[in-house]
């Protein structure tokens, strides 16, 4: 369904100091695939380049060198249908405020190329599933960030992507909205979807997810299920995996 | 185009949620300027009709009495009283005076000897009471000399008419449209100009770096959406509320400049109504279609500018103060293209921009040249393309994105 092969990304940034351009390896030769009915947890750290590998795939990066495919579709030479593929909930908890989110989800809709009923019915689902129906002709201007990240999942899911892509989707949502969002996710897997989710919420990753890939410095660092990667690096918990990586 | 369409939509639809924007943009221009305009007027009015009933205050010094008493015979016009105050610059401050004479001490003897005599007035030039008066004091002395003229010539036994061997009779055989129609030509452009530019600035911001600060862009670039679509839906946007934006205050101002000059200026009917006659002519809807056609890519231009420079911002204020340079641009290209004799310098129907105000300028003088206009309009939608063009480049870098280095 998703897969990366010898991937590669790197930055230039600007070193204010010495004025000199700097090359930041974001990602490495980065490889792995995702397969349908699959959740695929992607950790590591603060800046090891889990969310720009998901960038890459949902098309607002291009790599360096190296391919991505969705659904057999390269991602650089079909950009469009590849990004019809996907449903993408970034790590920015951002919705446009002056909408309500029945108004939000119809407009996006129609971008996906939904008809405007279809949208607004398939939209009204997802958050009924999401519990915030009762929200659904209220503005978004004071919603909390948790409303506000279901009205982006909804918004993601909402033309029925065969691949989804979740960029630390837990992030300062309270225990409760936290567990409506794995709770989803179960269910998209049970409906067939490739999921990849970006996280350094261990817990979370254990639960829900059937293989991990740790990222750290850009590289991979193995590419198997939870438990089989515990084992392999003779830890109990995957946080301590990050451990040894980050002192070898 | 259909995903053009639906980004303009969307624009649209945000806009209409936003009623202060709603209004600041519609309908603040439509009442701001009659009510200004208005209040200018009724102010200028009355100040001047208080003035006008009032008498001047004048201190005079006139040892000889010759000029105080024929200012004192009209008491409507002068309110005259002896000396001079010790402190003049004090005395115009505190509107205790509005003007103040001294003739010269021999002035009667000099009447006398049938020589000039000297007067001299201070008056304060900023205060309009102090100009009033001196000129009402001209008025008076005026024609004061002219009764003392008539005596003298009397006494010869000769009329007022031997001064005035010649009389020239002069006649305005210009077309008073014509003139209007040169003075709209010349600032009409500037105003369009200024206002598109002013009107969709604030809009185009809103929607480009507003939505990287917000966050928003990356929904909208993960949607199966071209790049090229998304770009132009928010340039036809902004293109729109420019648009809209000059329209508006240009008619709001338009017609409250009618309504208050209207009423201020006593124009002879025939003058007035003949005027309006050439100036219909002049803005005949050919004219006024090709008026349109000219600011149709300048208008793009302004918008793929204002696009480029959004896009390229990282932030709603870096985007604002990059965009500051355009106007005052457009301020500068603007004020120059009023200036007097511009359309003889051979090389302007080349400069960009400028061409689209001289194109203008020369149709509302009627001295329009076809091969101007059309230079001014493929020049100028030329660039508007490639700036867009540019801009759509733009949104597919991800230093454009997401914020780096």
């Amino acid at each position: 369904m998703i897969q990366l092969s010898d991937v590669n990304k790197a930055f230039r940034v600007k070193d204010r100091k010495t004025r000199a351009w700097k090359r930041i390896e974001a990602v490495k030769s980065l490889s792995f695939q995702v397969r349908a009915g699959e959740i695929y947890g992607l950790l590591g750290p603060n800046g090891a380049g889990k969310s720009t590998t998901l960038r890459m795939i949902v098309g607002l990066m291009k790599p360096d060198s190296g391919s991505i495919r969705i659904c057999d579709l390269d991602t650089q030479e079909k950009p469009e249908p590849c990004r019809s593929l996907v449903g993408y909930l970034s790590t920015d908890i951002s919705v446009y405020t002056r909408f309500t989110p029945r108004e939000l989800l119809r407009i996006f809709g129609e971008f996906q190329g939904l008809d405007p009923r279809v949208a607004e019915r398939r939209g009204m689902g997802l958050l009924e599933k999401l519990q915030l129906k009762d929200f659904a002709d209220i503005r978004m201007e004071g919603f909390s960030s948790g409303q506000k990240q279901k009205v982006s999942i909804a918004r993601a899911l909402l033309h029925d992507p065969v691949a989804v892509i979740f960029d630390e989707p837990t992030t300062g949502l309270d225990v409760f909205t936290a567990k409506t969002v794995l709770d989803l996710l179960r269910i998209l897997k049970s409906e067939g979807r490739a999921v990849i989710v970006s996280t350094h919420l261990m817990p979370m990753v254990e639960e829900i997810c059937d293989r991990v890939g740790i990222i750290f410095g850009g590289e991979l660092h193995g590419d198997a299920p939870p438990a089989e990667m515990l084992e392999r690096w003779k830890v109990h918990s995957l946080e301590e995996v990050f451990f040894k990586l980050a002192v070898p | 185009m259909k995903g053009t369409l639906l980004i303009c939509k969307k624009e649209f639809l945000e806009l209409s949620k936003d009623r202060r924007t709603l209004f600041f943009s519609f309908v603040l221009p439509i009442l701001l300027y009659p009510v200004v305009f208005f209040i200018m007027a009724s102010l200028g009015r009355n100040d001047q009709t208080q003035r006008e009933g009032q008498p001047s205050r004048v201190q005079i010094v006139d040892p000889s009495q010759i000029v105080e008493p024929w200012l004192k015979s009209d008491p409507k016009l002068f309110e005259c009283s002896d000396g001079r105050p010790a402190n003049l610059q004090q005395a115009f401050k505190d509107h205790t005076l509005d003007l103040a004479i001294e003739v010269e001490a021999s002035a009667g003897a000099r009447v006398k000897r049938q020589e000039p005599y000297r007067i001299r007035v201070w008056l304060d030039e900023s205060e309009p009471a102090s100009e009033l008066a001196l000129q009402r004091m001209r008025d008076a002395v005026k024609e004061l000399d002219k009764r003392q003229v008539s005596e003298r010539l009397g006494a010869l036994g000769a009329s007022l008419q031997i001064i005035e061997p010649s009389r020239i009779l002069t006649e305005n055989v210009a077309d008073p449209g014509l003139a209007l129609g040169k003075l709209l030509g010349s600032f009409l452009p500037y105003i369009l100009m200024l206002m598109m530019f002013q009107g969709a600035m604030q809009h185009g911001i809103y929607v480009t770096a507003g939505e990287k600060e917000r966050g928003t862009l990356q929904s909208l670039l993960a949607t199966s959406l071209p790049r090229s679509q998304i770009i132009w839906g928010k340039l036809i946007y902004i293109f729109c509320m420019g648009l809209i934006a000059a329209v508006l205050n240009l008619l709001s101002m338009g017609i409250s400049l009618g309504l208050v000059l209207g009423r201020v200026a006593e124009h002879p009917a025939g003058s007035a109504g003949l005027a309006s006659a050439h100036l219909a002519a002049m803005t005949s809807p050919v004219n006024l279609l090709i008026c349109f056609l000219l600011f149709v890519p300048l208008g793009l231009l302004f918008t793929s500018f204002i696009l480029f420079m959004g896009i390229r911002a990282k932030t709603t204020a870096e985007a604002g103060t990059s965009l500051m340079p355009g106007l005052f641009l457009i301020i500068t290209l603007g004020a120059f293209s009023m200036a007097p004799g511009i359309e003889r310098m051979p090389l302007l129907p080349y400069v960009p921009v400028l061409n689209v105000s001289l194109a203008i300028r020369k149709l509302f003088g009627q001295q329009s040249s076809f091969f101007e206009i059309l230079i001014a309009f493929f020049m100028t939608a030329g660039l508007a393309i490639l700036m867009t063009w540019i801009a759509t480049r733009l949104l597919d870098r991800e230093s454009a994105i997401f914020k780096q280095g």
